[in-house]
């Protein structure tokens, strides 16, 4: 997932004792599963749910971001910006790649996401209201996507995890560029400023929410744990971006938006405040702030794009039985 | 209306002189230029390589360890005609599925007995064989202008972005240098 | 003899900024994924070409390459650019972008190659580094063209209507570059003039074969690189906007 997996998960397990067992402790060893291997239905079933969405995170992804390529204020972010959207693509390309060997079609998947049946990371449904918005957005969503990312490389599926390794090596100049911008913004002239802290205040917590509810609400998946489709805890994550991110903020000379936030000697955590979880089941559920432009977006590309797709199927077509 | 996504190309590139062909990965294409063409743009984005190949993805005939071990495999309804078929095979997790060869063979399956006998000690999570005639490549003459512009987009290197030098900057003294 | 040479290099270089530009708005809306991808690595070349144009520029005028190029894509008005107006119209449908960026693929080819062969060395070179990249461009974007006309009833008619609001400024391909006679006079670039008939007449049998009709040459648009579209005010004010809000600060 490109942030965590928040659906409830009601799964049917209705299989052979025997080759559950066997399943099992292939990947208790440290196996991997591929295209071709038996596998439980639920287990085809969530890997194609959780992949897709991923891969529709990524394609949506690429909307936020890409509105402001044309307002990029040099030459040379302009070149970043486009090779970053490009990316999210071709990222979105590989994980399309790894669902369709468990069987989906881009088809039916497409589909599933045009029509608000599937899900994409709800981090996709804030607007990007300045240029500081790109900064922040590779320093702080790229970087939270990369820590998830990073432990589903060790996922069980071996189309997944080696889409993950790949995802991760490209993914890493997402997150310097974007760490560049808000460094050199924060030590920029007043109005940069001003735009880099605005951009702050209102990722910051929609960040922290992308590693998903806390564990003690999360839909509790022993099984997903034992397929080697989860493999760490949200809290755990999230602690680890928050120790990571704000030492760095700070020093840029930049305010985080928690009265609350305190480093806890004992812990050696840095303690947050409470977060607003009405705000995050309100967005995941469709009225986030975006949620509409975005889909309408991607409908109207996929709608003005019939023709052209079906122009080249018939051309196909006919050249093959000339 | 229902939808078409076109269909799938298995895409392999080989990334240096004296490298095998390596499955990268598929493009959805029309058909076999433009498979070419987007696998260019899908795949050599970062700087690595010589030449491309595609093949439809229906017509690559897989099986995977666990499935051999089914002795009926070869039974099953006879795919493909007499002619050359390129063998790849996936070693170990972390090891590309890589070409080890090439037979000459009556059908798919054939191909894979006579490629189960020809690499009797290749330990493989899976293989595919691949009817020679149905796969397009990259000209030579066109790596130039197909893989070397890819060098020169430096921007997309993470090397490229002194964040750790900055980060220092700011923590040790509070400002930037420059 | 510095200077000319600058405003010629700077022409060039709004072509593909330009254009690059207008290709850049499709990224996240093209009909499928692999062309979004496809698309944008077309527009990664185009700017990263007009890049390259202007440092080149930047050195025969002394100026610092580094800070140059922006200074001319950021801070000069519509008045003063140099690109053909035909790169500053609007994307329009799938059909029409293709053709236009063919149209151009094909054109700045030719002169790549003339290019090649110019006495100053510095542009040799950069003509034949940039050549690699247009031999690709014009690859996939021909084969766009001829599929689209050659698809569905659709795309056919959406070829024809796209050729027959674009050929009329196809004149537009033969308009000097500033300073280009004085420069084609030292053979240092080619006349974009001389280049412009043998290409009508390659673009006359291509679009013959794949089976769309030319308009009639009454309906040429007469249009050079002096004089500008509101479309290019337009453009520019977006895409200068960021900028122009904090002229002095490092972006």
């Amino acid at each position: 997932m490109y942030g965590a997996d928040v659906e409830q998960v009601a799964i049917e397990l209705n299989e052979d004792p025997q080759q559950l067992e066997d399943f099992e402790a292939r990947i208790a060893r440290g196996e991997k599963i591929e295209p071709g291997d038996w596998m439980p239905k639920e287990y085809r079933r969530q890997l194609i749910r959780m992949i897709s969405q991923h891969a529709h995170s990524e394609v949506v992804g690429m909307l936020p971001e890409g509105a402001w390529i044309t307002r990029a204020p040099t030459l040379r972010r302009k070149l970043i910006l486009i090779a970053k959207v490009q990316d999210e693509g071709g990222h979105g390309q590989y994980l399309y790649h790894a669902a369709e060997t468990l069987g989906a079609t881009r088809e039916e998947m497409l589909e599933a996401l045009l029509s608000g049946k599937a899900k994409y990371s709800s981090i996709f449904n804030y607007p990007t209201l300045n240029w500081a918005d790109i900064g922040t957005i590779g320093w702080l969503v790229d970087g939270a996507a990369i820590m998830n990312q990073t432990m589903l490389a060790r996922a069980s599926y071996g189309p997944y995890s080696r889409a993950m390794v790949r995802i991760c090596m490209e993914e890493n100049f997402h997150k310097k560029q974007g760490q560049e911008m808000v460094i050199f913004y924060s030590q920029g002239t007043a109005k940069q400023r001003e735009m880099i802290q605005d951009a702050i205040t209102r990722w910051w917590w929609p960040t922290l929410m992308m590693f998903g509810p806390h564990d003690s609400d999360s839909p509790n998946s022993a099984v997903l744990t034992r397929w080697g489709i989860k493999t760490r805890s949200n809290d755990e994550l999230r602690q680890d971006f928050i120790n990571q991110l704000v030492p760095d903020l700070q020093a840029c000379g930049l305010v985080i938006p928690d009265p609350d936030l305190h480093f806890d000697e004992e812990s050696g955590n840095w303690q947050i405040g409470p977060i607003d979880w009405d705000e995050f089941w309100r967005v995941v559920k469709g009225i986030g702030p975006r949620n509409k432009e975005r889909l309408a977006a991607r409908n109207k590309a996929h709608d003005d794009g019939l023709w052209v797709r079906e122009a080249l199927v018939a051309y196909a077509e006919k050249q093959a039985t000339s | 209306m229902p939808d078409t996504q076109w269909p799938r190309y298995m895409v392999f590139v080989q990334e240096q002189e004296k490298d095998p062909w390596r499955h990268y990965g598929t493009v959805h294409a029309p058909d076999a230029d433009m498979a070419l063409l987007n696998a260019r743009d899908v795949f050599a984005r970062r700087p690595q390589a010589l030449g491309m190949q595609v093949v439809p993805a229906k017509l690559i005939f897989g099986k995977t360890l666990e499935e051999l071990e089914n002795p009926n495999w070869a039974n099953e309804e006879i795919i493909g005609k007499s002619e050359n078929y390129l063998i790849f095979a996936k070693p170990f997790e972390q090891s590309p599925c890589e070409q080890l060869g090439q037979v000459k063979a009556n059908s798919s399956q054939d191909a894979l007995k006579k490629a189960l006998q020809n690499f009797p000690d290749q330990k493989a999570l899976w293989w595919w064989v691949i009817p020679g005639s149905e796969l397009s490549a990259s000209d030579d003459a066109d790596a130039d202008s197909m893989f070397a512009p890819a060098f020169e987009k430096t921007y997309k290197n993470q090397a490229e972005y002194h964040t750790v030098t900055l980060m220092r900057e700011l923590h040790d003294t509070g400002k930037l240098e420059s | 003899m510095a200077n000319v040479l600058a405003d010629y290099l700077i022409a060039l270089a709004d072509d593909e900024l330009i254009l690059g530009h207008r290709v850049s708005e499709w990224c996240g809306h093209a009909p499928i994924l692999e062309e979004d991808i496809a698309f944008a690595n077309i527009a990664l070349d185009e700017i990263g070409h007009a890049r390259l144009w202007l440092e080149l520029a930047a050195k025969e005028l002394g100026e610092d390459p580094s800070t140059f190029p922006d200074k001319q894509a950021f801070f000069r008005s519509p008045a003063d650019y140099r690109n053909l107006p035909l790169a500053e119209l609007p994307n329009g449908d799938w059909a029409f972008s293709m053709l236009r960026q063919y149209l151009f693929d094909s054109f700045e080819l030719a002169r790549l190659e003339a290019l090649n062969q110019s006495t100053h060395t510095g542009l040799s070179e950069l003509a034949a580094k940039i050549r690699t990249e247009e031999l690709y461009h014009l690859r996939h974007t021909q084969a766009w063209v001829l599929r689209l006309a050659q698809g569905t009833e659709e795309s056919q008619q959406r070829s024809q209507k796209a050729l027959n609001a674009l050929w009329p400024h196809a004149q537009q391909f033969s308009s000097p570059l500033p300073a280009e006679e004085e420069l084609n006079n030292e053979k240092k670039v080619p006349s974009s003039s001389e280049l412009f008939s043998p290409w009508v007449s390659h673009q006359s049998d291509f679009f013959d074969e794949i089976g769309l009709a030319l308009p009639p040459q009454t309906n040429s648009i007469d249009a050079d690189r002096f004089t500008h579209t509101e479309h290019l005010t337009e453009l520019l004010s977006d895409m200068q906007e960021v900028a122009r809000l904090v002229p002095e600060g490092r972006w």
